[in-house]
């Protein structure tokens, strides 16, 4: 009676184990190449992540390359590569654990700030446990809804990102509709009166030259 | 059941244990390598920052990684800055560190971290930031003692606590779409005003010049 308690409480306090939480959610300013690290514990945990670039040019042109990603696993093989985006989501099960590798490269010299969230899922399973232990199908189901919450956690952490840069373009574009309206009004009065004032001014001369 | 019960009992002081090795993020008895590792160059600042709202729980853990040589661990420098430019945390010369804070404004929080003066090598220092926010940053140990339930009691009551953060985050997101399709609108309607506007300053303006200049020909005695 006593073993089957302790191994319930050993199976609850592994479940609690599983359940420190990988999530991390930054923005970062990269001005070349920088390289996030994380460390998945055991093989087969799915590591989900997203990344959005905030500081996109609002500038002239929006011909921005875009910004290179790419994830190296710990054995150094690239496990993804991305070219000239401007943000993405991405999830794969981790072949190996180990020390994994997030590289943002930016192809322009001016510094890009990249807000990112990546979160490492254990679902405990067989392997994990020693021999004699057994593992409660609750535990597992848990952990399952756990993940689950985790997913709709991250994807609602990829739309704050990109609502933020959309909402940057907006209120852009909202100030460069006032701005650009008013002084084409200016411009546009400036230009009329300096041309009134031209015609005065060769008419009074030439009457004047013909006059004479 | 009754001898379920004091076994349970004593098998439950088993569990305590378990679970402040489990849930303390912030000790050095066990350096639990969590959260994610950023290089810090040989000359200028690494920053992270991250926007938070209001009344929000701030829980960060910051150690230098250096497996090159563990007897002389190179230092760091860090602060922590509110997006109104207060200070809320400041250390210089230490290998590790942490800090707490609950967020009084929303804005843009920013926590950087160089390297010192005293130890100047070219090389790049690996540093482990552990940065958790609202939900993350809960003592559940505390809540587990104070309300007394354990296990998977307590488990549920942690996804109850994420289902509603993601609520919140949902009614954020909805508030934030809600202003920014007004915005849009506003520049949609402004638009349209602007090119018509635009359409009769032009014309105000050419009959304007030709009304003075007819005018001015006239008085000069050129028609």
């Amino acid at each position: 009676m006593e073993s089957k308690w302790r191994k319930i409480w050993g199976l609850i306090g592994l479940l609690l184990l599983n359940f420190v939480n990988n999530v991390s959610s930054l923005s970062l300013t990269i001005t070349k190449v920088d390289c996030v690290y994380e460390i998945v514990r055991s093989e087969g945990d799915i590591v989900s992540g997203n990344f959005v670039v905030v500081d996109h040019h609002i500038f002239w042109s929006s011909d921005h390359p875009g910004i290179d990603f790419s994830i190296t696993s710990p054995g150094g093989g690239i496990l993804h590569n991305l070219k000239g985006t401007s943000g993405d989501k991405f999830s794969f099960k981790a072949p190996r654990s180990g020390l994994y590798q997030f590289c943002f490269h930016n192809p322009l010299s001016t510094p890009e700030t990249i807000a990112f969230y990546i979160h490492i899922g254990h679902i405990p399973n067989e392997h994990n446990l020693a021999k004699n232990e057994h593992l409660d199908p609750i535990n597992v189901k848990i952990a399952e809804l756990r993940e689950a919450l985790e997913a709709v956690t991250t994807e609602q952490k990829y739309l704050k990102a990109r609502d933020a840069v959309h909402r940057r373009t907006n209120e852009s574009t909202k100030t460069r509709v006032i701005g650009y309206t008013v002084g084409e009004y200016i411009l546009l009065t400036i230009a009329s009166v300096l041309q009134v004032v031209y015609i005065r001014r060769l008419f009074s001369k030439s009457v004047g030259y013909n006059r004479i | 059941m009754n001898e379920g019960m004091v076994f349970g009992g004593r098998a439950a002081c088993f569990l305590p244990i378990i679970l402040v090795l489990c849930l303390t993020r912030n000790s050095n008895i066990l350096p639990v390598a969590e959260g994610i590792w950023l290089t810090i160059p040989s000359s200028g600042t690494k920053c992270v920052s991250e926007e938070i709202q209001s009344n929000v729980v701030v829980l960060g853990d910051y150690y230098v990684i250096d497996e090159n040589n563990p007897d002389h661990i190179p230092t760091i420098s860090a602060r922590v800055t509110a997006p109104f430019g207060n200070n809320l945390h400041h250390n210089e010369n230490a290998t590790h560190g942490q800090f707490a804070f609950t967020t009084s404004e929303s804005g843009n929080y920013l926590a950087c971290f160089w390297k010192d003066g005293s130890f100047q090598k070219d090389s790049e220092l690996t540093l482990g930031v552990d940065w958790k926010t609202g939900i993350a940053a809960k003592d559940w140990e505390s809540v587990a003692k104070k309300e007394k339930i354990e296990g998977v009691e307590l488990v549920l009551r942690r996804l109850q606590g994420i289902v509603e953060t993601i609520r919140g985050n949902l009614i954020y997101l909805r508030d934030r779409e809600a202003d920014m399709r007004e915005v849009s609108e506003a520049t949609n309607a402004r638009v349209a005003w602007f090119s018509i506007m635009s359409l009769g300053v032009c014309i105000a303006v050419s009959v304007l010049q030709i009304w003075y200049l007819k005018r001015y020909f006239v008085k000069k005695k050129l028609i």
